[in-house]
């Protein structure tokens, strides 16, 4: 019984698109020992108690494709590494982790299973896997394992180490437009589309978000002025340095008036609606606390909103809730909150929770409130008496298709003036479906980086797209954000041809980032003189905000190992079908399981793309079929009959015709290179480039639009230039 | 003497383009006349002897206290170190009443310089003490406080030479450039393009590091620490010798360089960890440099030493110290090129490591550092390299900014030399910093400074773009509002958002965003500070111009209506129609050199101006013949005129010409005054180029009805009589409507009109008095403002100005501007003309309107 266990043997983050899907996984390499010999079925109770633990099993489809088809599989039988797959993805999924993808195979050796999981977080995902086996060996056992701690634990894990909701919306509005991305650092900074056509992201500010814009925002009378001047309705006021001057202030200005700090950023330190002195006095030292000058302002009847400006046009717009209890004659004021108000099963105290839950000890705004209603927590309210909690705080209650046009023509103005592409504009009005002035509306506040939460989970209302909204607002419909990228895999052939490729982008006039096996290589410099496939290595050339075109080599170790560095490419390029030798301890033992491997380079290749293949290598040209864009045969004769059929249905072929390299689509042809030139066939003679190098090189070349002269030249001048390889 | 009135005039003004400091000065009969020599001079001079020659408004007259004043107050500015050149004292009509003005630089330091200038002048007189440095120190540290700071400084300077106008946002370093859609914001070294993200990456050491080795910059390498086992840990994987910092650090705070043992790494740890998260990198041999990056492009560098001093094995650190802190050339501040070293605890520390104490004695030629830090403001010197940069090098740090994502940056390298790549020696990319100073590279401590301003400004505006929008400024008696309305109609036409100002309010491409008199400099410039503005349209009034100057520093077109006889006169020391004229040609004197005054011809008061106008003028007249603009004519240049029914506007031999029939303002050309503005905005729109056909669509959809121009010859058709309603209030506006109506057939003419109490009573009797040669009926009332006058006063002087009127056969006084209206109503018939001069636009047209409606509903039933 001792080797009923589950051990790993290793764990591999596969950072790119790889042999099991287009997006990151985590595979675990399990060794079940006996287990092998103990399906599900034949573990007594081990269903039952399973899907006690972790009851959201039933909504996992599995194969059977259907809801309840995993539980099937486990009633059918089925083994530990399928099974921790499933529970794995459900922990991440429980934890605020959404991820679908899935895998667990037999590995070839008796016992040992790859089991993969769809990660957006490395770390996430191990603890994720690590728990599975656990809960898996506990159910096994018939231990307790105390899965809703676990679930918290990862929870945590998710909330530190993921991008926020905020940012997750815009990746996955840009994801949805194939639009790549590539998180930048432990935090938000995520930068979409890729090298010289990148933009960047922090959460809600985007790389044209002005820090001088960003600095007027958080300069809250400075707006105040500027939207004044441009005649923006703003709320009269002044800044106090005392109590005292408060109150002078406020009666200047007419009450009732708020009092708020000038340098804050939420609600915090904010008092509205006072109208006595003591109010004020009392608003003033809560807003001193919040350590900068405090300001003292005219109180604009109505409802806080939040309108959401992108790109000069409102796209959102949220109403504030005003928490309010109704008193019974028997319970006091905290004990109404809590059934009232935080029994709202969509009040919580996590990020994610529409709405906050109040507890009197951290709003001191609505003790304030209370207090001017001259009550405490412990007050009793009589019977059926309505009691405001608190105003400020959540904007809760979508009213984005009320917007009057004069409104948002303000609101979008008064970004505009500040100088955001993105801001958060606070206003409040009394009707939001009528126009400001008429209704001594106001905007009170223009923020830069708005929280756009509320309007993904407002609580009343309809979610807007504001990721799509900033999403466009980065890449126009007819903008590019991907640049050129060209991928290479194959037994040989490949570095020659990836720096020919390299060098006639080069020549186009293209910054070209290249990676492969001699090194890391921009433009006509290189950075690192050892292999560039590393996946943190290569990538750096899509980080390259001058990189116009990129060139990937890569092998089957790579992309077994670590993934390909990019999502998706303009041209995938496979010179001939990898050897399974050397890759053993990958548990890749035979040739006939390298096809599997290597298609993964077809399957990046996007739909108006272009594959470039070697027609006369079989298990090649038939990886032709997973390709989403077109092909390019190659081959170095025209009467290969692969050539010939492709030709036939009007493909592009590219061949050598006795000394002449011919590119060919249907009747059209052309005949780029003459080896009988001596400057042509010194490159040969020299052994600067190889026959097939040049055949798969200038097909790839034509695919990404270069000139045949230029492509002429480039061969003609190859490996004459020192930085060239 | 006493002070009273102080004004600030922010813009170019009635005495010149300076911003200055104005005041109105009386002084005691002793006080007017001080002959040369005089004890009040020489006690002054022993107390200021650096004031000026005292002299009166002409050579040769004698000095008045409020001349001493104005050279007191000019002195002590120059004094403080402000650059200013400009006073002026003018006699008022009152005995013994003067204007002083005195430009200033900033506002503040010329309002503290009169106040101080005054407590000398009477401590002069009454023979007190006066304490001359205080008032300097005082002055010369508000200046200090006040001014831009030489970063800033320098590209405001680039600006102003470049013709880009500039305003101050805050008393900070936020300061706009250009004007309305074409405006752009710096602080300090930073631009309205500098990305807050890249900022963010920029103050990230780490993320900065791990971005510009993705794009191949050479750069530390290193990482953050958890703790100091980890730190040292670090240090060891890196190898020796290392660096160890804040990760979140600025001015070099909590820096320790070169560690190569044990102990000072704890150390070292200790007092960066005091700043934030700790930084353990490798240490790069060599100097510091500063490389600054406008836009794609290296535009200066600078090799930084921290503060040192070399030992001549006489003198100790201490005295060395004081003999460089000596240098005249160190201030205490940001303003000179150099700083004084601070000999403080962090000093004594960097001795101590060096087995040195204060009172020690270098040897002659050791090297002492005092800070392991290179900035300037501690004391560290910097030298210009700039011409020294590699290619490489540059290409490297461009690269740098641009990976990051500043526009404007410093670049910190630490290298050997930078006449080398910095692959060839190790050096590296340690830092990249948003909002850089200049200062070492204005005016570095040895070596050529750099005009980085100017390469901002460039940067910020390239092509020669100056930052204007077209801005066409509007004054006269009569016509203003109309000529801005239209103006700003034409340029409507053309594509623009028009950004337009006048006695009725403010509007930005269509919406009100202001209303009530709006005619003054500040809401002139609220037009030019907003962000959707693409020429701007200024009815420019005497009062704002009075009381503030212009709100721009030059117009590209100027139009005068017309000065006539006048109007408001006798206020504000404005009395005379010449004074008038001298006030209004000020917006003619600050048109651009390539700009355009469009003035009228038939008034010569308008028509004198044309010479002290800097760029060319457009004359205008409804005669084609008269000869200040045939004269102009001949000579090839432009005007525009009325001839057979046509507007013409020429120049040499090129002719536009616009039927009056297609300009339904002018009702077929029988509405004089209206065809001149009509003339005066064409002439406008042709200055800035609007194309001739969008000319004559914007001419022939004006319409001056109330929504077009509220109050200006506003025609209702009232039971078949004719109503006009107009704001006209004074004799050349009343003048102008007798011709227009004149034109009109009519049965029987009844006038309505109030008086102004703020004009002068011959003025209030002319209007009458004009009127009685026209019209059958007057009714007169009481408008709600008399301004000071006693209950009938006005009402008398417009009777007295009907006394012996020709035509008009019936008067009746009334109270209220509604009831003098139903009177005038009640007495007509169809067929019969009513002109109602208005008092209160809004109101009177909405009852008007009111009347017209409900006699149309009562007729069609």
């Amino acid at each position: 019984m001792s080797s009923k266990d589950i051990k790993f043997i290793r764990m591999t983050h596969l950072k790119g698109p790889n042999i099991w899907t287009y997006r990151p996984v985590l595979e675990a390499w399990i060794d079940i020992g006996d287990l092998e010999d103990f399906p599900s079925n034949t573990l007594p109770g081990f269903n039952e108690r399973l899907q006690a633990m972790l009851p959201g099993l039933i909504e996992h489809r599995c194969s059977v494709g259907q809801r309840g088809g995993f539980l099937q599989r486990l009633t059918e039988g089925t083994w530990p590494g399928h099974i921790m797959e499933h529970v794995a993805l459900e922990l991440q999924n429980r934890a605020g982790m959404q991820t679908g993808f899935g895998k667990a195979r037999e590995a070839g050796p008796r016992g040992i299973y790859k089991v993969v999981i769809r990660t957006r977080n490395e770390t996430v995902s191990r603890a994720a896997l690590q728990a599975a086996r656990d809960l898996v060996m506990a159910a096994i056992e018939d231990h307790p394992y105390p899965v809703n701690q676990v679930i918290a634990d990862l929870t945590q894990m998710v909330d530190r180490l993921c991008i926020g909701p905020s940012t997750a919306c815009i990746v996955d509005a840009a994801t949805d437009r194939n639009i790549p991305s590539i998180r930048l650092n432990d935090g938000n900074l995520v930068q979409l589309g890729y090298g010289a056509n990148q933009r960047r992201i922090w959460t809600a500010e985007t790389d044209q978000t002005s820090a001088i814009a960003e600095g007027v925002s958080k300069d809250k009378d400075l707006t105040k002025s500027l939207l004044a001047n441009c005649g923006v309705p703003v709320p009269e006021g002044r800044n106090v340095a005392s109590p005292e001057e408060a109150w002078e202030a406020a009666q200047e200005i007419g009450l009732p008036v708020c009092v708020k700090p000038v340098d804050g950023n939420h609600a915090r330190g904010v008092s509205l609606e006072l109208r006595t002195q003591a109010e004020v006095e009392a608003a003033y030292h809560l807003a001193e606390a919040e350590g900068s000058d405090v300001l003292v302002e005219r109180h604009i009847l109505g409802d806080e909103h939040r309108l959401l400006v992108v790109g000069g046009k409102v796209v959102a717009a949220n109403k504030g809730e005003v928490a309010s209890i109704v008193g019974d004659g028997i319970h006091t004021v905290e004990q109404l909150i809590e059934i009232q108000i935080n029994s709202d099963p969509r009040r919580g105290e996590e990020e994610d929770f529409p709405l906050d839950t109040i507890r009197l000890k951290d709003h001191t705004t609505a003790v304030l409130e209370l207090k001017r209603q001259g009550l405490s927590g412990q007050s009793i309210p009589e019977k059926d008496r309505h009691v405001v909690v608190m105003r400020t705080g959540n904007m809760a209650i979508d009213v984005t298709d009320l917007v009057h046009p004069d409104v948002a023509e303000l609101a979008a103005l008064a970004a505009r003036i500040v100088g955001l592409d993105i801001a958060g504009v606070d206003l409040v009005a009394q009707d939001i479906s009528k126009p400001m002035k008429a209704q001594g509306a106001a905007i009170v506040e223009v923020n830069a980086g708005p929280g756009l939460l509320m309007h993904l989970k407002p609580a009343t209302g309809e979610a807007r797209p504001v990721g799509q909204a900033i999403a466009a607002h980065l890449f126009a419909e007819n903008s590019e954000p991907r640049i050129p990228v060209v991928g290479l895999i194959g037994q040989e052939n490949t570095t020659g041809t990836s720096h020919l490729i390299a060098w006639l982008l080069h020549l186009q006039g293209l910054q070209t980032g290249l990676s492969s096996a001699k090194g890391l290589f921009l433009g006509q410099r290189c950075l690192h003189a050892q292999s560039g496939m590393e996946w943190e290595s290569a990538q750096r050339l899509l980080i390259n905000r001058s990189v116009e075109a990129a060139v990937f080599e890569t092998t089957a170790r790579h992309l077994l190992s670590e993934g390909l560095p990019y999502d998706r490419c303009q041209v995938g390029v496979i010179t001939s079908m990898p050897k399974a030798a050397g890759l053993e301890d990958l548990y890749i033992h035979s040739d006939e399981q390298m096809p599997n491997v290597v298609r993964t380079q077809m399957d990046v290749v996007l739909s108006q793309g272009m594959a470039v293949l070697n027609a006369e290598d079989d298990e090649v040209a038939n990886l032709a079929q997973y390709c989403d864009g077109e092909v390019t045969y190659f081959a170095s004769s025209a009467d290969h009959p692969r050539i010939v059929q492709h030709r036939s249905e009007n493909g592009r072929v590219v061949f050598w015709r006795k000394n002449h390299l011919v590119l060919a689509q249907g009747a059209h042809e052309i005949e780029a290179l003459n080896r009988q030139l001596p400057a042509i066939d010194k490159v040969f003679k020299n052994k600067h480039l190889k026959c097939m190098e040049v055949l798969a090189a200038s097909a790839a070349a034509w695919a990404l639009g270069i000139q045949t002269d230029l492509i002429r030249a480039g061969i003609k001048s190859f490996g004459q230039s020192p930085g060239a390889h | 003497m006493e002070v009273s009135r102080i004004r600030a005039l922010r813009g170019p003004n009635l005495w010149s383009r300076q911003t200055s400091i104005e005041a109105i000065v009386s002084c005691e009969p002793q006080e007017r006349e001080m002959m040369p020599g005089n004890e009040f001079e020489k006690q002054l001079r022993r107390i200021f002897p650096a004031v000026g020659p005292l002299e009166g408004s002409r050579p040769g007259q004698p000095a008045s206290m409020a001349h001493a004043l104005e050279k007191i107050t000019l002195s002590l500015q120059n004094q403080a170190g402000c650059p200013i050149t400009f006073s002026r004292t003018t006699a008022t009509e009152e005995e013994g009443v003067y204007q002083v003005v005195v430009q200033y630089t900033e506002e503040a330091v010329g309002r503290l310089a009169l106040a101080w200038a005054e407590k000398l002048c009477l401590a002069v007189k009454s023979q007190t003490a006066f304490d001359l440095n205080q008032a300097l120190t005082e002055l010369r540290d508000l200046d200090e406080d006040v001014r831009l700071g030489p970063s800033t400084g320098s590209i405001v300077d680039a600006a102003v030479l470049k013709g880009i106008p500039y305003r101050r946002l805050t008393e900070g370093s936020m300061v706009q450039f250009g004007w309305g859609s074409k405006q752009r914001r710096i602080q300090a070294a930073e631009t309205d393009t500098t990305s807050a993200i890249a900022e963010s990456i920029a103050q990230d050491k780490d993320l900065t590091k791990s971005l510009l080795l993705a794009a191949g910059v050479p750069v530390p390498i290193g990482r953050p620490a958890k703790n100091l086992e980890d730190a040292w840990q670090i240090a060891l994987s890196i190898g020796l010798p290392i660096v160890v910092k804040p990760q979140d650090g600025n001015q070099g705070k909590g820096v320790t360089v070169n560690i190569v043992e044990r102990e000072l790494f704890n150390q070292a740890y200790e007092t960066a960890a005091r700043y934030g998260e700790v930084l353990v990198e490798k240490f790069l041999p060599g100097s510091d440099y500063r490389l600054l990056v406008v836009g794609n492009k290296l535009v200066a560098a600078a090799r930084r030493e921290p503060p040192l001093v070399v030992g001549d094995g006489i003198h100790t650190v201490k005295e060395l110290v004081d003999k460089v802190n000596a240098d005249p050339r160190r201030g205490d501040g940001h303003s000179t090129s150099l700083t004084k070293i601070k000999f403080d605890v962090i000093a004594i520390a960097r001795l101590k490591l060096q087995d040195m104490e204060p009172s020690s004695v270098p040897e002659k030629g050791r090297r002492v550092i005092l800070r392991n830090n290179a900035n300037l403001s501690t004391g560290g010197t910097a030298t210009d390299v700039t011409d020294d940069v590699h290619a490489e090098v540059a290409a490297r740090v461009v690269v740098a900014a641009q990976m990051v994502g500043v526009d404007v940056c410093g670049v910190d390298v630490v290298c050997e030399s930078v006449l080398k790549p910095l692959e060839e020696q190790n050096g590296g990319i340690v830092e990249v910093n948003a909002a850089p100073g200049l200062r070492m590279h204005i005016s570095p401590s040895f070596g050529k400074g750099r005009n980085v301003g100017k390469a901002i400004i460039d940067y910020m505006y390239p092509n020669g773009d100056n930052g204007r929008i077209p801005v066409i400024a509007v004054t006269g008696t009569n016509g203003k509002t109309t000529t801005v309305r239209l103006t700003a109609h034409l340029l409507k036409a053309n594509q623009l958002r028009v950004g337009m100002t006048n006695t009725d309010g403010v509007y930005v491409n269509g919406r009100q965003i202001d209303d009530g008199d709006c005619s003054g400099p500040r809401s002139a410039r609220n037009v030019l500070m907003h962000p959707d503005v693409d020429a701007a349209v200024f009815e420019t009034a005497r009062g704002g111009l009075l009381r503030e100057g212009l709100a721009f520093d030059r117009c590209q077109v100027a139009i005068v209506t017309n000065i006539g006889s006048g109007d408001h006169l006798g206020l504000n020391y404005i009395t005379t129609v010449e004074d008038l004229s001298v006030l209004k040609r000020v917006v003619v004197l600050n048109v651009a050199s390539d700009g355009m005054a469009v003035l009228n011809a038939t008034d010569p008061q308008v028509a004198m101006m044309a010479r002290m106008c800097p760029g060319d003028v457009t004359f205008f007249a409804l005669d084609a013949h008269h000869p200040v603009l045939a004269t102009h004519r001949a000579q090839g240049k432009r005007v525009v005129y009325t001839e057979n029914s046509n507007i013409v506007a020429q120049q040499g031999k090129k002719y536009f010409r616009i039927p009056l029939s297609d300009v339904p303002l002018t009702r077929q050309g029988q509405i004089g005054f209206q065809t001149e503005n009509v003339m005066a905005a064409v002439a406008a729109a042709w200055a800035v180029n609007v194309p001739w056909e969008t000319i004559a669509l914007g001419l022939s959809t004006f319409i001056s009805d109330i929504q077009g121009v509220p109050g200006r010859f506003n025609v209702f058709d009232y039971k078949g009589a004719t109503l006009i309603a107009d704001y006209g209030h004074n004799p050349d506006a009343i003048q102008a409507l007798v011709q227009a109506v004149d034109n009109m057939p009519a049965q029987k003419r009844v006038v309505v009109i109030s008086g102004a109490g703020d004009r002068r009573d011959q003025d209030i009797r002319d209007q009458t008095q004009i009127l009685g040669t026209a019209f059958d009926e007057v009714i007169l009332y009481q408008d709600a403002c008399q301004r000071g006058r006693s209950d009938g006063e006005v009402i008398q002087l417009l009777r007295d100005g009907l006394h012996g009127a020709v035509r008009t056969q019936y008067v009746q006084d009334i109270q209220g501007e509604f009831n003098a209206i139903d009177t005038a109503l009640a007495r007509l018939s169809a067929g019969d003309l009513c002109l109602i001069l208005i008092d209160q636009i809004e109101a009177a047209l909405a009852y008007i309107q009111g009347k017209v409606n409900e006699s149309q509903l009562t007729s069609a039933k």
